[in-house]
Parts: structure tokens; sequence; C-alpha cells
């Protein structure tokens, strides 16, 4: 027997949505005082109370704050005192981890309504030592400089020539920040224009190779809570329509980033594009380009960024590129891509990859506010990063009229 | 679709005071084989392993993320790979959930905790303590079980005597145990003479450092006899977040302890725990463990837990036969332990410690200082 | 072109030297240089915990040559333009080593405006003004009274404060029979509300003049809460507490038999990878299991010494070294070599020889790289650091 009898238990829908107004340093709150307000939003949201919820789940990257088991201090500001609580941790992909562990554990029928509650305070630590701590201490620690990479810069210029490289991911920065400057919980707001591009092209101080300090994701202290249900418990309580969790995958690699022989007779398989052929498949779905009415991608970088709509979206030779350079991925263009700004302007990493799908609710139920995309948003995409390049992607939806197949 | 998931197959190495002859890859590459070669699982995407649930701590492997560490030797390499960071011993919950969801048909658990290799595991349970108050004051796990050691102490009448018998049996059961940690048998007169750590426990009373690895393949029922024709199920599975300031607990009858037990029950559907399950594994990290998690999941009356050590009660209701976490378990792990003597022991496999008959086992776990996080699992032939 | 928060950017340097915070140039020995676009160039010398600071074009030798606006300059030290912002849109420029820059941040406190103190009429003024509010009724419970304050001085002026049945009013000018006159001038009218001055010196000395019922002048201290004076109309912020630690706990990491052979092996000059069973792919450094095929690996290889460069991670910023503290000097070069006997992927990390940087090629697909060769270190311990860095093999 194998997996082709076996669907979804029962439907999950996200009820509920908050998140802090994410900054640098919050020297106004300690950390469960910051995790509560976003708490409080996502129940005002819900409007439920914390007497509704079954189960908490809660993640970060604890090496950042080196604060050991957080969800025990937390407590006092989780809500999650005489509750089922969760904690999981996986990196940068800690929040859509913590999405996808409450989608599990709703649709296990185990629980009935779980909150998932991601959290960093980047400026309680020192962020590039602490990713640089993930390598191996025999090793590749001695030798890495946290996330910073000019590989990705590279790949995409050596494909598509130097000029008309720097240009697209310059192009695709200035767009992500004007997307933040109508997203009033960014972090980081720059309001640069387009004719900017060419300055910042050749001035922003240079962090790795061509990777330069105004590509980089910021380093954010901010938390994120979103709520789940099952499908009855959303129709009694919830004040605004459930968006449904459709699937989700996750696909790791191996400890090492074995993928710098650049030898195309070698190739490597990017996590990215394995999540999204699988995810797509096994739910049928031929033209995501199509099909997806918004896509908020965990951007580390605006290299990773523009370079990875490509295989996200199972594009072709420059396909992803045009996409940028005329601008389709703004608000208001066929692939709306990250409106709320993304990774580059806010990135509380053990909330960032909640925020995606969070986000991506929002933009689904219409209720963005200024950042969000012309309507109506049915299908939504969100992806999370981290760890040695691993990525986990979460397609959500307005409507519970997808064919409920059997998972092949 | 099945309503219960199953545990098919556990390998572990066993528990050292210092594995530093190997990486925890090494440790954990042995777990793998193992589990491979008893179930013949294998990782293909349709049929075999695609999401694997680990656990691990950053703090204590001194690693950001340390799961990625794990990745190669858990197989994660193009598969999902989601860590607990809490008591192992809650993965088997989540797994049971990835499961139940239809998401996954087989679940691949590896833990793995190296106790020896910061220079104090003391320093690291500070760390899970708020910098401002409790952390300068002092509170580490090992502190805030002895203000819970006082605490049940004052209210019940446990005496050093109780605790030199509970440490005394501990290694007279682990003796008993192959993957047991090897430590020397004491008397009675060695425990109460032993040192204090932290007053009034003293070092015999303490789990000591350990070092230990273990993966666990669970699945969806209606495969399980693909990989095993002695399918253990979990039928129960609760746990709960008491307070974390710790002077607001109830400390000698932790309100998290009877909930996850009351959550566990009630799934399992299970009214009567000393009359319903044929032996408890508990999580005592501490002696004064024992009796109070007795108490705290409803088999031994409430206060009672000095007269039930006296009465040899443990023996009499099969109680940490494995030795339990005091004879030597790693933090993060001491609940899977746990869960692992269940397992044998359902399957008829536990040697000597054998309880001739056994159906029904409740493995317990906990995270955090005294307690504050706690977990019980219910375990059925 | 004036700068908008109303600080000169002569302000900002010529105070230097009174913010100068000693302690965090401990053992820094550099030059910074500083082009304020329109308005000129300014050095700051850092040695032996002393600072200099002039005004000159004279650059050379500076470690740093941070290039802005007077307004954007002006803006990040007080505190008004976010520092990372400005550098990441390019307002404000560094040419050089931007992690010795980052020194000088905590070497001085931040540029506050001084505050301009109020005038002795503007006190007075104030003071008067202010008395209404300052009035505690529950205080004055039965107290019946007129206070005649005649404040002398060219800045002084006269009031009345009548007090009845639990309200207060203030009124000018001198009340025709007062229950209290108080004479005594401005300045040291406004000495005594602000503390600077006891009542009883004035009274001694006659510099203060009672007429009327002296216990009732007793008792204003307790009718009215103590005057405070506004600071520009800023609200008293709660100072907030920031800890500051660092934590360290030390760590035994095992090396167990895989990698201990390969470290073992660079004590002898030797790179050791290790090969799959299954697939052949070689993995180094070596590890236990080969991800791809999830079989244990146990065959070593010898590879090496020399390789071509496949990719270098040319690096302007580095951060502490989670494991020593230290910070490596910039520009260095991560390089992933491809060693003799490997393919494909299977490439080696390890550093460029710092002054070759630039003259490193990059392989791409057949076409190979640089080739370069291991500079061992004169003691090797089986660690990373037995290889120095990688040279151009020449």
């Amino acid at each position: 027997m194998d997996m082709k009898s076996r669907k979804k238990r029962r439907n999950v829908g996200v009820i509920g949505v908050g998140q802090t107004k994410h900054s640098s340093h919050r020297e106004d709150v300690n950390q469960p005082e910051m995790v509560f307000e976003a708490v409080r939003e996502a129940l005002d949201d819900a409007g439920i109370s914390m007497d509704d919820i079954d189960c908490v789940v809660h993640g970060n990257m604890e090496l950042f704050e080196m604060i050991h088991q957080p969800d025990l201090w937390h407590e006092l500001g989780t809500g999650s005192l005489g509750k089922t609580a969760f904690r999981l941790t996986t990196g940068g992909t800690t929040g859509a981890t913590l999405f996808c562990a409450a989608d599990n554990l709703v649709a296990s029928g185990m629980y009935d309504v779980v909150m998932a509650i991601g959290f960093e305070k980047l400026q309680e630590g020192n962020t590039t030592a602490g990713i640089t701590n993930m390598a191996d201490p025999l090793w590749t620690r001695n030798l890495q400089t946290g996330a910073l990479t000019g590989t990705c810069a590279y790949d995409v210029i050596q494909e598509f020539g130097e000029e008309r490289a720097k240009r697209a991911s310059m192009m695709y920065r200035v767009i992500m920040d004007k997307h933040a400057m109508l997203n009033p919980k960014a972090h980081r707001q720059f309001g640069l224009e387009f004719d900017q591009i060419d300055y910042l092209m050749e001035h922003s101080a240079k962090l790795v190779g061509e990777l330069r300090i105004i590509h980089m994701c910021s380093q954010s202290d901010g938390a994120c809570a979103v709520i789940l249900a099952s499908e009855d418990k959303a129709a009694k309580l919830g004040k605004k329509p459930p968006v449904w969790v459709r699937d989700h995958i996750t696909i790791h690699r191996e400890e090492t980033f074995n993928i710098l022989g650049y030898d195309n007779r070698y190739p490597v398989e990017m996590t990215h594009k394995v999540a999204a052929r699988e995810l797509y498949r096994r739910n049928g779905i031929t033209n995501p380009l199509e099909y997806f009415d918004v896509f908020e991608m965990y951007d580390p970088s605006s290299w990773w960024g523009l370079d990875w709509i490509r295989d996200f979206f199972m594009l072709e030779g420059d396909e992803h590129l045009r996409l940028v350079e005329n601008k389709e991925i703004m608000i208001g263009g066929r692939m709306p891509i990250n409106p709320s700004g993304g990774v580059i302007a806010t990135n509380p990493i053990g909330a960032t990859a909640l925020i995606r799908p969070a986000e991506a609710v929002l933009q689904i139920r219409g209720d963005a506010g200024p950042h969000q995309i012309p309507g109506p948003v049915r299908h939504g995409l969100a992806s999370g990063f981290g760890g040695t390049m691993w990525t986990v992607l979460i397609m959500l939806e307005k409507d519970l009229d997808w064919e409920q197949e059997s998972r092949p | 679709m099945g309503t219960r998931v199953a545990i098919c197959a556990v390998a572990q190495i066993k528990n050292e005071p210092d594995i530093w002859y190997m990486r925890f890859q090494g440790m954990l590459l042995e777990c793998l084989e193992s589990i491979i070669a008893a179930t013949g699982v294998t990782f293909d995407k349709e049929k075999g392993i695609r999401d694997i649930v680990t656990c691990s701590d950053d703090v204590f492997d001194a690693r950001t993320i340390s799961d990625n560490g794990m990745t190669d030797v858990v197989g994660a390499h193009y598969r999902g790979e989601e860590k607990i960071a809490q008591d192992g011993l809650n993965a088997l919950g989540y797994a049971m959930a990835c499961i139940l969801s239809g998401h996954d048909d087989v679940v691949l658990f590896m833990g793995h905790c190296k106790e020896s290799q910061s220079e104090s595991r003391h320093m690291c349970t500070n760390l899970a303590y708020d910098p401002f108050y409790c952390r300068p004051v002092g509170l580490d796990f090992l502190t805030a079980n002895a203000l819970q050691a006082r605490a049940y102490a004052a209210k019940t009448g446990l005496t050093d005597r109780h605790l030199a018998e509970i440490v005394v049996r501990s290694r007279r059961n682990a003796a008993k145990n192959p993957y047991a940690r090897d430590n020397k048998m004491v008397t009675h007169e060695e425990v109460m003479e032993s040192p204090y750590l932290a007053d009034p426990i003293r070092e015999l009373h303490y789990y000591p450092v350990t070092d230990w690895a273990v993966g666990m393949l669970l699945s969806c029922e209606e495969r399980a006899y693909e990989f095993t024709d002695r399918p253990v199920w979990i039928t129960g599975f609760g746990n709960c977040m008491d307070r974390y300031f710790i002077g607001e607990r109830d400390l000698a009858s932790p309100m998290s302890l009877k909930k996850a037990a009351a959550r566990a029950y009630a799934m399992a559907g299970i009214e009567d725990p000393a009359r319903d399950i044929d032996l408890f594994e508990l999580n005592d990290a501490c002696a004064h463990h024992l009796p109070l998690i007795a108490e705290g999941i409803g088999i031994v009356p409430e206060g009672k837990g000095p007269a039930w050590i006296e009465e040899g009660g443990p023996d009499k209701q099969n109680v940490n036969l494995s030795g339990g976490m005091l004879n030597g378990n790693p933090i993060m792990l001491g609940g899977v332990a746990r869960a692992v003597e269940a397992y044998l022991q359902l399957r008829g496999e536990a040697g000597q410690r054998q309880v001739e008959g056994a159906r029904r086992a409740l493995a317990h776990g906990s995270t955090g200082g005294a307690g504050q996080h706690q977990t019980v699992v219910i375990l059925e032939k | 072109m004036s700068e908008t928060f109303g600080v000169k950017v002569e302000d900002i340097f010529g105070t230097m030297p009174d913010r100068f915070r000693p302690e965090a140039a401990k053992g820094i020995d550099a030059s910074y240089g500083y082009r304020i676009t329109g308005r000129g160039s300014w050095r700051l010398t850092v040695r032996n915990g002393t600072m200099t600071i002039e005004r000159t074009d004279a650059l050379e030798g500076c470690v740093a040559i941070t290039t802005a606006d007077p307004d954007t300059f002006v803006g990040v030290n007080i505190g008004k333009v976010d520092g990372m912002a400005a550098l990441t849109t390019g307002k404000l420029r560094v040419e050089g080593d931007l992690m010795a820059l980052g020194a000088t941040t905590k070497m001085f406190k931040k540029y506050v405006t001084p505050k301009k103190e109020p005038s002795i009429g503007e006190y007075i003024l104030d003071m008067f003004g202010t008395l209404e509010k300052r009035f505690k009724p529950e205080a004055a419970a039965g107290l019946d009274m007129t206070i005649a304050y005649d404040i002398g001085g060219s800045e002084g002026g006269k009031w009345t404060v009548t007090i009845r049945e639990g309200t207060c009013t203030v009124t000018e000018g001198l009340a025709a029979e007062p229950t209290l006159t108080i004479m005594v001038n401005a300045k040291d009218w406004v000495d005594l509300m602000l503390g600077r001055v006891e009542a009883m010196t004035l009274l001694s000395t006659g510099r203060a003049r009672f007429e009327g019922d002296l216990s009732l002048a007793m008792k204003l201290g307790e009718i009215f809460a103590p005057y405070r004076p506004s600071a520009g109309a800023q609200p008293e912020e709660q100072e907030l507490v920031v800890l500051k630690k660092i934590i360290s706990v030390n760590q035994r990491f095992a090396t167990g038999p895989v990698m201990g052979k390969f470290l073992n092996g660079l004590k002898e000059k030797k790179i050791f990878a290790n090969k799959c069973p299954r697939c052949k792919r070689l993995q180094i450094p070596p590890r236990e299991i080969c991800a791809e095929c999830r079989v244990r690996v146990e065959e070593f290889v010898e590879v090496g010494p020399k390789g071509n460069v496949r990719m270098l991670e040319y690096t302007y910023y580095a951060s502490p070294d989670p494991l020593t503290g230290e910070t490596r000097e910039t520009p260095y070069g991560t390089a992933y070599i491809l060693l003799d006997g490997c393919k494909g992927q299977e490439v080696f990390a390890h550093f460029i020889r710092p002054d070759q940087l630039d003259r490193i090629q990059l392989g791409w697909n057949e076409r190979k790289g640089t080739i370069v060769r291991p500079v061992w270190a004169e003691e090797r311990t089986g660690s990373v650091h037995d290889i120095k860095y990688f040279e151009i093999d020449e």
C-alpha cells in the first residue's frame, strides 16, 4: 500500500493574523512583551480569546538571543499557560515550519485551534556571528561569514552579463522597497526611486563580491502570530472568512554547501526547484505563473529573490528577469511578489518565514491595507528559506474548492 | 483513514558518560543503519520516508540550527526535516500529527544530545532564565529542581532515606538494562553522604552527565505491518505548559503534569491509570521526581509519595524498571528513553526487566526547570 | 545650505574631544578621514587612547574615509538619521575598512544639542505662570490667605496669590491688604525655586524679607508642588535599562574517526576526502555518511594538494568569529577549490593568500581556474589552521 489513498484528514483555515511593527532594537519591550503584541493582534483579528486556543507552537533561532528554551520564559506573553505547547526550530525556515506544524496538528484531529508564534530579537545578539555558528565548528565555521555570499550574484552575472544582472537585481530591490513603503509593519522603508538604480548599483557598499549592503536582508526585532482552526471551528469562531491551507512541502539539503563547483556537467538541483516541482505536481498545478495571484517569497537578498523567481514559477531562460524589468512583480502587476516588502525590508528571523504565509493570508482576505494587491486574490503561495538552502513551500486558497485528491 | 500511529522500530546506542570518540553524526548513523536493517524502510519519496522529525538543542550542541548538522545522517537530503526543540517525547506527539493529518505515511524520528560537550550543563540551563532577574539570581534547572525538592519534602515528609532508596533502586534496575549508563552500585549510606549539589539535592540524587542518540520509525496504521510484526501503538498523547515564574507554581504538585496526564488518558480512553496501565516510565532527572511524578499522573494518592516508596510501590507498579532518567539519559531525550523502554516492554524485548503480559505502558517526559512543561504518552501493544 | 537639525558640522567635530571615550579606543592606532561635501575635510587620529581632530585635506593613510553631505553627516551623529540606511542607500559612503570605521561609533558619546537655559525673566514668568497648576487643594484645606509677591529687579514683577476655600488664583499686581508679603529680587527667587539656595540663607542675610504671618509662609512649601523647569517641552522619558552581556560556555568538540582522520592527515600535509561506496562521490572534508545514498562511507582517498579555484568569496565585511571573538582583516577571500582528484561539486573551502585575491581567475565548466597550492603552517595541530591559505601555484 502506498500514499495514493491518503488525503488530508480535515480542512484547516487561518482565522487570525498578528504582527508587531518590525523594527531595529525594540528597547522598549522585553521578549515576552514583544511576543504578546503579536499574539494580542492575532486574537483580536480572529475575534477570539486564549480560551479558544488549544495549542501553541513556538519557535525562533535561539542562538541569536542565547536563551535556552525561550518558550518557557515566553509563557508570560504567548498565553501558553495550561495549553498544549510545542516548540519547533529549523533555522531560517522556522516560521514556515511552525505554520506547517500548526496545519499538521489541526488536520490530524488532535487539536482544533492552534496558534503558531515566531519571533526574533536580532538586535539582542550578533546576527552574523549567530549564523556563522551554524557551520561545522571543526572546519567551515572558521571560513564562513554568516549568510553573506556573493555566489548568487556571480551566478546571475555569468548567465546574463554584468550590466543587465546588476540592473535587474537593483530593480528588484527598489520594487521591494516601494512595497515596504506601503506596509506599516515593515522595518526598513528607504523611499528608493527607480532613478536611483544607477547610483545604487555603483555606490552602495560591498559586502561580499557583488553582494552589496543594499541587496541584503534586514536584521529586525519582531514577532508574528497566526491562528489556524479546523473547518468546524473556523465556521464558529473567526470574524473574517478563513483562508484555507491547501498543502505544504519541506525540502532540505545536506549539511554542507556542495554547490559551488560551477560545472554544468554535474548539475545540482536547488531545493526551491524541487519543492515547487513536487508541490505543484501533487496538486495538479501546471502553470504556476497563471495559477497564483500572489507570492510572498522568502528573499534573503535581492539577488536570490531575482534568481529564484525562475524556478518557483517553472520559467525558462530570462523570463524571470523580464518579469522584474517590466515591473510585473509589483503590486498591480501580473505576478505580484512580496507586496509586504519581503525579507529584505523586514527580517526578524524566527518570525520571517511565518510572516510570509501571514501576509499571503491578508492578501487573500483583501484586508492587507495600503499594500493590498488589486483583487480578487484567490490562490496564494508563500515560501520559507534557511539552513543550507532549504525551502518550505505553502499553498493557500480563498475557497475550499480544489479537488481534494489523494496525494500521489 | 486509520486513527492510530505505531512505533515500528527503535534504535539506540548505549548511554555513556562521555562519547569523546564519536561525533553526534556517528552516533546517529548507527541508529539509522539499525532502523533500516530492522524494517527495510527506504527513503523513496512515494513509498518511504519523506519527512523526518528530529530532536536536539542549539545551546547544548553549541551550534545554531543544530538539526542542520543532523541532516545527512537522518536522511533528510531532499526530504523534509522538522526539529522539536523540547523533550523529544513531544516529537512522538508531533510525528503522530504529521501522520494522522495525512501529510505523511511514515515518519523517522532521530534525536541526540551530548551533555559532555559543554563545560557545564548548568551554565546552559541557566540560559533558560530571563537575563534580568531569574538568571542573575542563579536559577538553572538544578536549582529549580532543588527548590521543588524542598517544597515536595515539606509537603509530604520525603526524607534523605527515601531518596537513597530511590537511587539505589534506580541503579539496581539499570544494571539489567544493557543500554543504560554503566554506574557503580551504591549503598544507602553512600547516597546519604554524597555531597550536596544544591540542598537538598545531593550529587547522587541527580542524573549524571550523559551522551546518547536514538531513532524510531513511526507509521500510519495502514502500513505498520510492512515494517514490523509487532507494532506498538501510540494511543494517548498530552502535554502542558506551566507558569514561568517558579514562585507562582505549585512545585510539589505541578498543574502541567496533571493536565498532560489527563489529556493523554482522555485520548487513550483510560479512566484508572493504576488499574489500566501495566508499567510506567517516569522522567526522574532527580530522585524526588519519582514519587512526585507518580502522584501527578494519579497512580499514587497526592502527598503519599514517601509511603509509596517505603512500601515498595515502584516495584509493585512496575515503575522505572529501566533505571529511569536518574540513572543517566541526556537532557532533551529523557522522555524518549522512557518511551524506548515502554516500547521494548510491550514487544517482550525487555530481557531481565520484562513485565510479563504487559499490554499498556505510560512514558513521561519533561522540559524546563522543575518541569515547567510536561509530556505524557500512552503506548499499547 | 544649512543643516536642518540646527546643528552644524563644525559642532560635531568640535565636540569630539569632549565626547571621546578612551576606553573604547584601547589598542587602536589609526586615522579616519571625513569628507563633508561643500564643507571640507577632517582627519581623526586615534593613538595610545587619545585622539586628535583636525580640519585638513591630508587624508593619506586613513584606514577609512567617509563621504557625506552635511545634513546626512549631522543627522547620523545626532541619531536622527539611521546610519545603516544612509550607508545602504549611498548617502553615506565609505572607502576603506568598513569594520575599522565601525570601531569609531563606540568611541564617542552621542552628540546632544545643549539645552539653552532660560533667562531669569523667563524663569520668573514660568514660575508664576505654573503656580495655579502646582497648587495642592488638599494641603490648603481650611486656609484663607492672600500672598503678595514683590519680585525686584529688572526681570521681576508683582503678583498676588489668593487662596480661599480650596482654590487658588494668581493675579498680577499687589493686593491692598495681603496676609503675607514676600520681597526678594528675581535672581534669588529663581535660585530658591530651583533649589540652588535655601530659604534660611536668604532670610538670614536679609536678601529676602517677609511681612505678615511667618508661620503661613512656612506652609507655602506644602501648598504648592515644587517647580520643575520644563526641558524644552520634551516629556521626561523613562530611562530604559539595557543589559549588555557576553555569554561564553567552553566546548569540547569531538572529531570522531572520520573528521579525526582528516585532521590528523593535515598534520602530515595530506588532504583526505572520503568516497561513497555507491555513487563514488568524494566528500571533502569527509563525512560519516553520503547524504545522497544514505550509506556509511569508509574509504578514504588522498586528494590535491593542488587544485583550481572555482569560486572566490571576495569579502569586504567580516563579523566576529563566534569561537574566538576576533574579526578577520578585510578584504579576505574564501575560495572553493577543486583539488586534484576531485570533480564537479567536490570542492574544498579555504582561504586565498590575501595579497593574491585580485589575481585569481575562476573556473567554469571544463575551463580550469587559477591553479593554487596549500601553504602549510609550520606547526600543525590537526585543525583548519594547519593550512594557512592557498596561494597561486607559480
